[in-house]
């Protein structure tokens, strides 16, 4: 299979979309004739579309934010992006109080199509307003879809069915995965809302991972196999809301320890919801109380030294997990 | 308005300052000691020097992500500022932040802004505050041409009309949001909003310090004096990219090379020449910065970074 990148695949996704279908269209701060994006994500589709459809605006996300949700209800299929997900809390009411709401307030009269592109993540020393990951705060708010891609493949699936999902959709990128690489067919495929994946096979652990931390779950189960002899399951969500519960409880009922691993802050995130939902349905299958592994509850700050600590980096995971199964470095887990 | 010798000379080692400072700033970006991204003011001094040398110490600022001028001309000390940006602990903020949302207590610099168009509504609170404290001070509110878009913008133009708010709003316009030409993103002019809400306006050529000076100097008096809110806007040009790696074509070659012709730091010291100052008390006093920005890169890679502690979560 050929390989392009994560930011590849979301261009190709947007451009197919908007090949098929007249009322797909993309707002946001240069996004068209000048930057392309600020990741480079949408270059080339301003020369396809034109700026009709590929709309640069002025830096005012309250109205990027409120226009999509216009042109939504009036039946379009907008894409907004907002420059980094940190800007999102400009344009808050749009989310907490309209487009959540809208379907249901409107007993079903809209089914709006609405994708919210957020790229978030830190790691790269921009510091508490260019950094978060958000996801946590906004599965707290009913009517949202919530989809966090985790590399090319994933990223142009789930975009292409956001994009005519009926449902409003905040779609998480990851600054750390536009670069990456992977194998994406040249046919069409789509994947649904709430269907996870098996990143990979294990039966001593299972780790719920989401977007980037989905790379950080695959190289740390690789040391601690290489290390502790631990096969560890890594399930990928793709979606929180709606979240495949099934297949989280089925890993928890073959491996019975759960760890959930995100880049969001520990209080109140994914990791929280999982757990809570682990310990009402799935408490006869563990053997382990749940263990959440997340960003401390910091803004992130710029300085290495001090960003690395508070977000979860793959040698703090190792160690975390480590702790949790009782080993140390070197002992294997069936010792 | 008058124009000193001395005030000329000093004019001009501010602005220099913040060119080797930035430049600085740069170089070590360049080699990787700089995390994240940061925002050059290169070109600009005219517009920064000019809009804040007017100021008194009493008085407040609230910079913008493009902000070091700013903040330097304020009164920031280039050597913790140097540190903040490059993450050390000896930093104006203990190196947690680095450039674009520095605080500096000390010299009334209330914080820039990573979120575009936060300080409009923070600037009335300040405003409010200076107002209800009795204060005699007031705050220069800055930001960008592309900034102005924010509607949060003309909530705060509104609430310091109707309350009578001691606040400057600075737009630094250099033409630019990051890729986009403010005329693409606006058909009227930030200084004409600012009138809709009965304001004092100026604009000023953001490449003539002396006339950013003169027109800041005349607002500053005016609305310490009379306790209402006002506008300047300076037409500048910032020489590097939006950020210190970008280097997307999206502004003509020939406007870039224009405005470069204006380079303000150039124009003061033609300027000087012309009124028989010798090039040796130029030259005298590059040196002089020279050593200063020495002296702030040894503190800042001498310094050591901060240490996670507990007591930063909450
Ligand atoms: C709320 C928000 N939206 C977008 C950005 C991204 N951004 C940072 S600087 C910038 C351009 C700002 O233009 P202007 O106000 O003219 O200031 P300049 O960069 O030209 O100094 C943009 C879009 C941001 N930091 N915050
Ligand atoms: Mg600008």
């Amino acid at each position: 299979m050929r390989e392009i990148t994560y930011g590849e695949a979301l261009r190709e996704a947007m451009a197919e979309e908007m090949r098929k279908d007249e009322d797909v269209i993309l707002i946001g701060e240069d996004v068209g004739k000048g930057y392309r994006g600020c990741f480079g994500v949408s270059t080339g589709l301003f020369e396809e579309f034109g700026p009709e459809r590929i709309i640069d605006t002025p830096i005012s996300e309250n109205t990027i934010l409120g226009s999509g949700i216009g042109a939504s209800l009036m039946g379009m299929k907008p894409i907004v992006e907002i420059m980094f997900a940190d800007f999102i809390g400009v344009c808050f009411d749009g989310i907490l109080n309209q487009v959540s709401k809208i379907n249901f307030m409107s007993g079903d009269q809209f089914n709006l199509n609405l994708v919210i592109r957020l790229p978030g993540g830190s790691g790269g020393g921009t510091g508490p307003h260019h950094s978060q990951c958000l996801e946590g705060i906004f599965q707290s708010i009913p009517g949202l879809n919530i989809v966090l891609p985790s590399n090319a493949y994933e990223a142009k699936g789930l975009l292409k069915t956001s994009i005519s999902l009926g449902k409003p959709v905040l779609f998480f990128e990851h600054k750390k995965l536009y670069k990456l690489k992977s194998g994406v067919p040249e046919q069409e495929y789509a994947i649904p809302m709430g269907k996870g994946r098996i990143v990979q096979e294990g039966d001593d652990l299972t780790i719920v991972a989401v977007s980037y931390m989905v790379e950080v779950a695959k190289k740390v189960s690789e040391q601690l196999k290489k290390e502790n002899g631990v096969n560890i399951e890594v399930i990928d969500p793709r979606t929180v809301v709606p979240l495949d519960t099934e297949l989280i409880g089925n890993s928890v009922e073959k491996t019975s320890k759960l760890v959930i691993l995100e880049e969001g802050p520990l209080r109140g995130g994914i990791g929280a919801e999982v757990a809570a939902i682990a310990s009402e349905k799935f408490f006869d299958f563990l053997d382990y109380p749940v263990k959440r592994i997340a960003s401390k509850n910091t803004p992130i700050p710029m300085t290495p030294s001090l960003e690395k600590e508070v977000i979860p980096t793959p040698e703090r995971v190792v160690e975390e997990i480590r702790d949790f199964l009782g080993l140390k470095k070197g002992l294997l887990i069936k010792d | 308005m008058e124009f000193s010798k001395a005030l000329l000379l000093d004019m001009l080692e501010k602005m220099v300052l913040i060119r080797r400072f930035e430049e600085k700033v740069y170089q070590l970006a360049t080699r990787g000691v700089v995390h994240g991204s940061v925002h050059l003011c290169i070109g600009e001094e005219a517009a920064s020097v000019g809009s804040t040398m007017p100021l008194e110490k009493k008085d407040y600022i609230l910079p913008t992500h493009r902000g070091h001028g700013q903040g330097l001309q304020k009164g920031a000390d280039p050597n913790r500022l140097l540190a903040e940006i490059v993450g050390r602990k000896e930093g104006l903020c203990k190196g947690r932040v680095g450039s674009m949302h520095f605080f500096d207590k000390d010299n009334n610099n209330l914080g820039a802004q990573g979120i575009l168009g936060a300080q409009f509504p923070i600037a009335v609170g300040v405003g409010l505050a200076i107002k209800l404290k009795k204060m005699d001070s007031i705050l220069a509110c800055y930001f960008g041409d592309g900034t102005s878009n924010q509607g949060t913008f003309f909530e705060a133009l509104n609430f310091a009309d109707m309350w009578d708010l001691p606040i400057i709003f600075v737009c630094i316009n250099n033409l630019y949001g990051m890729g986009t030409h403010y005329e693409d993103t606006c058909n009227i002019k930030v200084h004409q909003k600012a009138k809709l809400y009965n304001m004092e306006v100026k604009t000023a050529d953001g490449t003539d310090v002396k006339d950013v000076y003169k027109k800041m100097s005349g607002l500053v008096k005016k609305v310490r004096k009379e306790r209402r809110p006002a506008m300047i806007e300076c037409y500048t040009y910032r020489f590097l990219g939006h950020s210190a790696f970008d280097n997307r074509p999206y502004r003509p070659k020939e406007e870039v090379k224009e405005w470069k012709s204006k380079d303000p730091i150039k124009r003061l010291e033609a300027e000087l020449v012309q009124q028989g100052i010798k090039e040796e008390e130029i030259e005298k006093i590059k040196d002089k910065i020279e050593e200063i920005i020495k002296g702030s890169e040894e503190f800042a890679l001498g310094a050591d970074f901060p240490i996670f502690d507990p007591s930063m979560e909450t």
